[in-house]
């Protein structure tokens, strides 16, 4: 069980910037698309066999030449602010069916990733994932962020668009981040790390879908790039989001009437500062979920 | 738990480069259990190691197939005469790649295992008349040789679907091959409406090429009654019911059935395969 490392660049206090798939894929998307940005070149990878299992065999003339699996990988970049290391896994390592990375492989994971990150010299981690928030699909997705330490949290008072769990009405600055971006941040405290998990929102109601959210992926785009001082080209990941804004209205097209009625209210529902009217309660946006569930299941029967 | 007390060894074998034969507990057409049971009975293998499921298993309670109570188990057996180890065991839930460590260690460490092979089940719409054809994987250019002196079919390419996992047989192979253990997986078809019962016709194949691989000596008239048994039932079947003689008839003659009547013919020759004698 172990790191492979393929070069070893000379890096200068490299910031690690650590992505995973989870709902809405917004995490990955959104550390994925700055790696392609910033043209990061693959230099390590964590050895797959003990986390996970194969993904895909080649058999060539009866003879097996080859086991893949989800690959979990190394890539760095010099810009001119600062050195960057980014870290893309291809699944969470999981246990006993869980959905999320738990237990103790998801522990391992987390400290092989921090074991390089310390070897290059570096101090600070970024995570990614999604925030699940009473928002309306045609809003601008916040960024949620978790600092791992107190000091941090003047610093992401100052990033645009962004918001702590305190800002969040009813948290009380509680809440939980699950899997690896959770758990990284955790590890990192525990080994000295500064760490901040950038969540993006995603409506409640489409958590549940499988689709990706690249709306989120840019707002956390938009935090990072700023943060780390990188200026990118977003184009690209403008037209993700208008190819998925499409995508999403086809399907809010499918809601009943009534739903999407009540759905809409959340346009005008300003979560971390409540309008007097308050449109929507707790109440609603329980039912509102649990009439989609019923919508959709009993569509896939008459499909 | 540390690494030594992921199995359990109760009677060091005497055995000198032996082969190995694993199958898994929950396989189509009963095939690993079977085989690995009749390999036992016909051999006399002895049990002499386990591995330890805390690890590789959820041990939340246990699961009951066909009124009884599972638990999941990996053993070991020897046969000191034919030079062989079979290894009996359900597929870990979680931890592969150490659980079929801890198989290769037993194997290497107290068996001296040179080669292995796995036997499974695969699914095919062919009718259960059909000839069936024993299909091979190798893990090395030495192993394919070895596989050419039998019929076996064994040039084939393959590549796992996208939205479907490698088998835990090719995992094993895979892990074989990097500790320089010849392998191979042997493939049986076995037709889909027999897939959750009983397919003898199967067991027999894979035991008919481990009998010339190993010069195990097996009289296989008792397989071959079972056999006989099973074509007797399904025959009656088709008499009794003339859609299910029409849906099998259309099988053998390459039509292929619909999904309802590829679902009604399960059902009937489940239901009637299971009724106990």
């Amino acid at each position: 069980m172990g790191i492979r490392l393929y070069k070893k660049p000379e890096l200068e206090n490299p910031v690690l910037i650590a992505g995973w798939p989870g709902i809405g894929n917004i995490g990955i998307i959104a550390v994925d698309t700055l790696r392609g940005m910033v043209r990061a070149e693959e230099f390590g990878e964590i050895e797959s066999w003990d986390f996970f299992y194969p993904k895909k065999v080649s058999i060539r003339n009866g003879e097996l030449k080859d086991l893949e699996f989800p690959s979990n990988k190394f890539y760095f970049v010099k810009t001119e602010k600062k050195d960057l290391i980014f870290f893309i896994g291809e699944e969470q390592p999981t246990e006993g069916g869980k959905v999320y990375a738990e237990g103790t492989k998801a522990y391992q994971m987390a400290n092989l990733v921090l074991d390089l990150a310390l070897k290059f010299g570096c101090r600070r981690v970024y995570t990614s994932g999604a925030a699940v928030a009473p928002i309306h699909h045609t809003a601008r997705p916040k960024v949620w962020a978790v600092p791992n330490s107190e000091d941090l949290i003047d610093e992401i008072k100052s990033y645009e668009n962004t918001v702590l769990m305190s800002d969040i009405e009813g948290r009380g600055g509680q809440g939980a981040i699950t899997g690896l971006n959770g758990l990284l941040l955790g590890v990192a405290k525990k080994r000295g790390l500064e760490a901040i998990c950038v969540m993006g929102e995603i409506p409640v109601y489409l958590q549940g879908f499988p689709l990706a959210y690249p709306k989120a992926s840019k707002s956390v785009l938009e935090v990072l790039t700023v943060t780390l001082g990188i200026k990118i080209d977003m184009q690209g990941i403008t037209a993700l989001v208008e190819r998925s804004e499409s995508e999403i209205e086809r399907l809010y097209e499918r809601f009943p009437p009534e739903i999407r009625e009540e759905l809409d209210k959340l346009i005008y529902v300003t979560y971390t500062e409540l309008t007097e009217s308050r449109p929507i309660t707790d109440e609603d946006k329980k039912r509102i979920l649990e009439d989609i569930d019923k919508f959709f299941k009993k569509d896939s029967k008459e499909d | 738990m540390s690494e030594k007390q992921l199995f359990r060894i109760y009677k060091k074998p005497e055995l000198q480069s032996s082969s190995l034969v694993v199958g898994w507990s929950e396989d189509a057409g009963k095939l690993g259990p079977k085989v690995i049971d009749y390999l036992n009975k016909k051999l006399g293998g002895k049990e002499f190691a386990e591995i330890e499921p805390a690890d590789f298993f959820s041990l939340g309670g246990v699961s009951v197939e066909s009124d009884v109570a599972q638990f999941p188990e990996s053993k070991f057996y020897w046969c000191q005469q034919k030079n062989l180890v079979v290894l009996q065991s359900y597929s870990p839930r979680s931890d592969w790649h150490r659980f079929l460590g801890a198989v290769l260690d037993v194997a290497e460490l107290y068996c001296h295992v040179k080669e292995l092979y796995t036997i499974g089940g695969m699914v095919s719409l062919s009718a259960h008349t059909a000839p069936r054809e024993l299909l091979a994987v190798a893990n090395s250019p030495g192993m394919k040789k070895v596989l050419s002196q039998y019929e076996i079919a064994r040039d084939f390419d393959y590549e796992t679907p996208p939205g479907q996992r490698p088998t835990l047989s090719s995992f094993l192979l895979w892990v074989a091959k990097r500790r320089n253990i010849a392998g191979a997986s042997l493939w049986v078809p076995v037709p889909f409406y027999l897939v959750s019962t009983e397919d003898p016709q199967a067991w027999r194949i894979t035991v008919e090429f481990l009998d010339k691989r190993f010069g195990l000596g097996i009289d296989f008239r008792d397989l071959d009654e079972e056999v006989a048994r099973q074509n007797e039932k399904i025959a009656q079947v088709r008499i009794r019911f003339p859609e299910i003689d029409d849906y099998i008839r259309k099988l053998e003659t390459n039509l292929g059935v619909t999904q309802e009547e590829n679902e009604k013919l399960v059902k009937e020759i489940e239901e009637f395969l299971r009724k106990r004698d």
